[in-house]
């Protein structure tokens, strides 16, 4: 099963093991006193790091950093104790980390001396912390690392072998532990998986969510590495209700998290845009069928909502109450999803593409048509339904703040609460559809359409079922968001806009999370979500960087972030399953069949 | 009825647009079987190699001599960026599963125009093109056609012409022929079947910048945003002729063109449908038009029957 026959260990840098061992060990304890320097003069970097014996900003994150790298070291040496963090048993976490961390601190360095002009503004201490992650990095290369030999293997796959790492060796068995250690270990990851959310979405400046990017990149690479996801999967598999629990009281708990609605509210959208990305998913990825104007039946469910919302902006003169709002949204998508998807879906799918392209499109500009001057008075064009009203639900006030166990909770919470529902119902739909007759159905029909058939599926019907079923959920998703926006506007049903969600960006979280998979959209939006949120200089090229990425991501992991494991089992016979071998695509990773598309 | 002349003769203008620029939606598409979303910003970036070359010019050049620079200048950056796509981005998938050229192609598609907003002198908004001078050639009372109007009524059909012979009679276009029929037997007869691709993707991309060169003298203006739209329209002439065909493609535009006008003036006479008339609603319409057809008569009005290919 391991491919380690064929490959080998060397360091890249041929140094005495023990001298690099000591070196890495010294280096990575030197950055992490470093940290407790002061790094520059003045505090117009935003973070105050001139302060000794306090690390404050950017210097956590590379505390952080140091530390781990330290212990993952230990951890490699054979310290008692440790091993468990390590159960791949190769040098690759530590090298990750000490990369990890030689990068957020030379990030720092270079923005301090960037920002303030010259490399006069930095003290001794971010000298230091440069110089000494420099050494730590530099020693991890001279560790033994894997190394593919294999000739045919391409010069991109070669020289990154250390850090992808071909030769990944048995996984050390695991020790035997009783139910409530492993319901712990569960329970304990989620927790600092929430941390480390609520820490990135909470970071109050560009330059230290950057820095959180790079750590948190390198530092989910190191664990992946070392096989520590490998091992949570098994336990997660093992104790699904208890992840599935754990998962949403994690999020449950976030809104306890913050001090302002600020953040909540970026959660929400988060929330919505995630939601309705798992709604593409059930098209895209468990039906292969590519749906390009997803944002409009989102759209369909918020004008429908807000059209029935009792605003003064509406105009029909009418106030359901939320459930009948929901449903009505709901139904709304749904019809316009079986009047796109009959004609369509009988044929090729690349004429699906430019169908639901095109509705997408045409949705936006009915929208803005349809305002009494150039047809119909049903929208109020272009100005959108203003004036929507918070929603009261069994006398329960989403609008007001409200108190529990001590904490003041804005009207955000309410509706992230709210939309953690709906992500529920969404969730659950997928996964049980997903294992139903018809999910078998629609996987076989995205493998391969003409051979699903012959077994005697109606391709059409099941299809149809999935691009329904997803304009259903989109819809729903929409009714939560007329009354968090508290307005609808055709400008936020685009294919591309600057803001999420747009169809593009949905189709972005689904792929780059992973298509077919729960948490691969869920993460997927998260990321899309946020990076441009906190990265507001990347303002005016956002756009042009997601669609390089587009590219790149399809040439070199199509499979996602987090990959299908039917689909990767089928592909990657190895023992870790996170890794892609090839650099080229194999066939059907992205799940459609070359017949259906 | 006295309007239905102009009617017909704006739709035929617009028709031979959109047929221009499906030739490259069909052309990739009979013979690599994707959908090159990306082509719309092909003949976008036409369009502002086009304008480029204008601008060099000594201002005051007559157009006469003009045209026939910017349509060089249009061409060479659209098969440029059309070739290095097909290079860099399609040519390592095309054995991959079919959803992930597509979604290359808009990734491709949004960052060709993002790079065209953000870099490209002052196209964040719509830039002024050359126009015409002179007035309309008035035919009858109820006829008149703009300069670039006869411009475009022109060029289409010559470039029809010649790539009608172009496909028929030359060897790199029997080769080509033969490539959309079966790319294997056809590699296996000698026909170099990557430079037969590259060959598809350029012809497309000259067509479009040729396409683009008429929009700019048509409507005085070109921008980043203006290859979106008609790159949807055009592949809806595409499929409507029948994807594939490269004479399906200029009939599916002219059909196109002629009812997105016919739309335009004549929707609002329909009782109970006043307000769903004029420009506002020709998009839709034509949208409308495509589900249409994709209901009745899938293959297109000249299209065979397409066969799954598993």
């Amino acid at each position: 099963m391991t491919t380690t026959e064929t490959h080998e260990t060397t360091p890249v840098i041929p140094l005495p093991e023990a001298g690099a061992r000591l070196a890495l060990a010294v280096g990575a304890a030197a950055t992490l006193a470093s940290t407790f320097l002061s790094w520059t003069y003045t505090t117009d970097f935003p973070g105050d790091l001139t302060v000794t014996g306090y690390p404050g900003g950017l210097q956590v994150l590379t505390l952080i950093g140091a530390a781990l790298t330290l212990v993952y070291a230990l951890a490699t040496f054979g310290v008692r104790g440790l091993g468990w963090l390590n159960p791949a048993g190769t040098f690759t976490p530590v090298l990750l980390l000490a990369l990890g961390t030689f990068a957020t601190t030379w990030y720092t360095v270079i923005a301090i001396a960037g920002e303030l002009g010259g490399i006069v503004n930095l003290e001794p201490g971010g000298f230091i912390a440069a110089g000494a992650s420099l050494v730590a990095l530099l020693a991890a290369l001279g560790l033994p690392l894997p190394r593919d030999t294999d000739p045919t293997s391409s010069r991109f796959t070669r020289a990154t072998a250390p850090i992808f790492g071909t030769a990944h060796g048995r996984l050390k068995q695991p020790k035997a532990l009783n139910t409530w250690a492993e319901i712990g270990i569960i329970i304990v990851a989620f927790a600092i998986g929430l941390f480390v959310a609520a820490y990135g979405i909470d970071t109050p400046y560009g330059e230290l969510f950057v820095g959180f990017l790079i750590i948190t990149g390198f530092a989910f690479g190191a664990i992946a590495r070392a096989g520590l996801t490998t091992r949570l999967s098994a336990l997660t598999t093992k104790h699904r209700q208890v992840t599935v629990g754990a998962a949403f009281a994690a999020a449950a708990a976030f809104p306890f998290t913050q001090d302002t609605d600020e953040f909540t509210l970026l959660a929400v959208s988060i929330l919505i845009f995630a939601t309705v990305a798992l709604g593409l998913n059930v098209v895209v990825g468990l039906a292969g069928l590519l749906d390009l104007g997803y944002v409009a039946f989102l759209g369909v469910g918020s004008y429908t909502a807000a059209l029935v919302s009792g605003t003064t902006a509406s105009t029909f003169d009418v106030k359901f109450p939320f459930w009948a709002a929901a449903l009505t949204g709901a139904a709304a998508s749904l019809i316009f999803g079986v009047l796109i998807g009959a004609p369509t879906l009988r044929l090729r799918g690349d004429y699906l593409a430019i169908v639901t392209l095109g509705f997408g499109e045409i949705f936006r500009i009915a929208m803005g048509n349809l305002d009494g001057t150039s047809g119909p008075n049903i929208t109020n064009g272009p100005n959108g339904i203003p004036n929507i009203p918070d929603l009261k639900l069994f006398g329960y006030d989403f609008g007001a703040e409200h108190t529990l166990a001590g904490f003041t909770l804005g009207s955000y919470a309410n509706y992230f609460w709210l939309m953690l529902v709906c992500t529920a119902i969404v969730v659950t739909v997928f996964a049980r559809a997903g294992n139903s007759r018809i999910g078998r159905a629609w996987v076989a029909i995205r493998e391969d359409e003409t051979a699903a058939t012959a077994m005697g599926i109606n391709g059409f019907r099941v299809k149809l079922i999935a691009f329904a079923l997803g304009a259903t959920l989109a819809g729903l998703a929409g009714t939560v968001q007329a009354h968090v926006q508290h307005t609808v506007v055709p400008e936020m049903y685009v294919f591309a806009g600057p803001v999420p969600p747009s169809s593009a960006f949905l189709l972005a979280a689904v792929i780059l999370g992973g298509m077919g998979t729960i948490t691969g959209p869920l993460v997927g939006a998260t990321l899309l979500y946020v990076i441009p949120t906190k990265l507001q200089f990347l303002n005016d090229y956002q756009l042009l960087f997601f669609g390089i990425a587009l590219v790149l991501l399809m040439r070199f992991r199509p499979e996602g972030i987090i990959a299908n494991k039917r689909q990767q089992l089928e592909y990657h016979e190895t023992d870790q399953t996170a890794v892609p071998e090839d650099t080229t695509l194999p066939p059907g990773t992205v799940g459609v069949s070359k017949a259906g598309a | 009825m006295h309007e239905l002349p102009q009617t017909l003769a704006n739709g035929l203008t617009l028709g031979a647009l959109y047929g221009l620029i499906a030739i490259g939606y069909t052309m990739v598409y009979g013979i690599v079987q994707l959908i090159n979303f990306a082509h719309g910003e092909i003949y976008m970036i036409g369009g502002f190699g086009a304008l480029t070359i204008y601008i060099w010019l000594p201002s005051g050049t007559s157009l006469v001599f003009a045209i026939p620079l910017m349509i060089i200048g249009g061409v060479i950056a659209s098969v440029g960026v059309a070739t290095a796509a097909e290079r860099f981005a399609y040519r390592p998938l095309r054995t991959a599963p079919r959803l992930a050229p597509l979604i290359t192609a808009i990734g491709l598609s949004i960052a060709l125009q993002q790079i065209v907003w953000g870099f490209y002198p002052d196209a964040k908004k719509a830039r002024s093109f050359p126009e015409f001078q002179g007035d309309a050639f008035k035919i009858t009372d109820n006829l008149q056609l703009q300069r670039a109007d006869v411009f475009l009524l022109l060029a289409a059909p010559l470039c029809m012409l010649m790539l009608g012979v172009f496909v028929s009679k030359s060897r790199a276009g029997r080769a080509m022929q033969a490539t959309s029929q079966d790319p294997d037997t056809a590699k296996l007869m000698g026909v170099n079947t990557d430079r037969i691709i590259v060959m598809a993707f350029a012809i497309g991309a000259a067509f479009a910048a040729i396409a683009a060169v008429s929009y700019g003298l048509k409507y005085g203006q070109i921008n980043y945003e203006m290859g979106f739209i008609a790159g949807l329209k055009a592949f809806t002439a595409a499929v409507l002729g029948g994807i594939g065909n490269i004479y399906g493609a200029m009939l599916g535009g002219v059909v196109l063109g002629v009812a997105e006008a016919l739309s335009i003036t004549y929707i609002q006479d329909i009782p109970g449908m006043d307000k769903l008339g004029g420009g506002a609603w020709a998009n839709v319409w034509a949208f409308v038009l495509l589900i249409v057809v994709l209901l009745v008569r899938p293959q297109g009005l000249l299209g065979e029957r397409v066969a799954d290919r598993a």
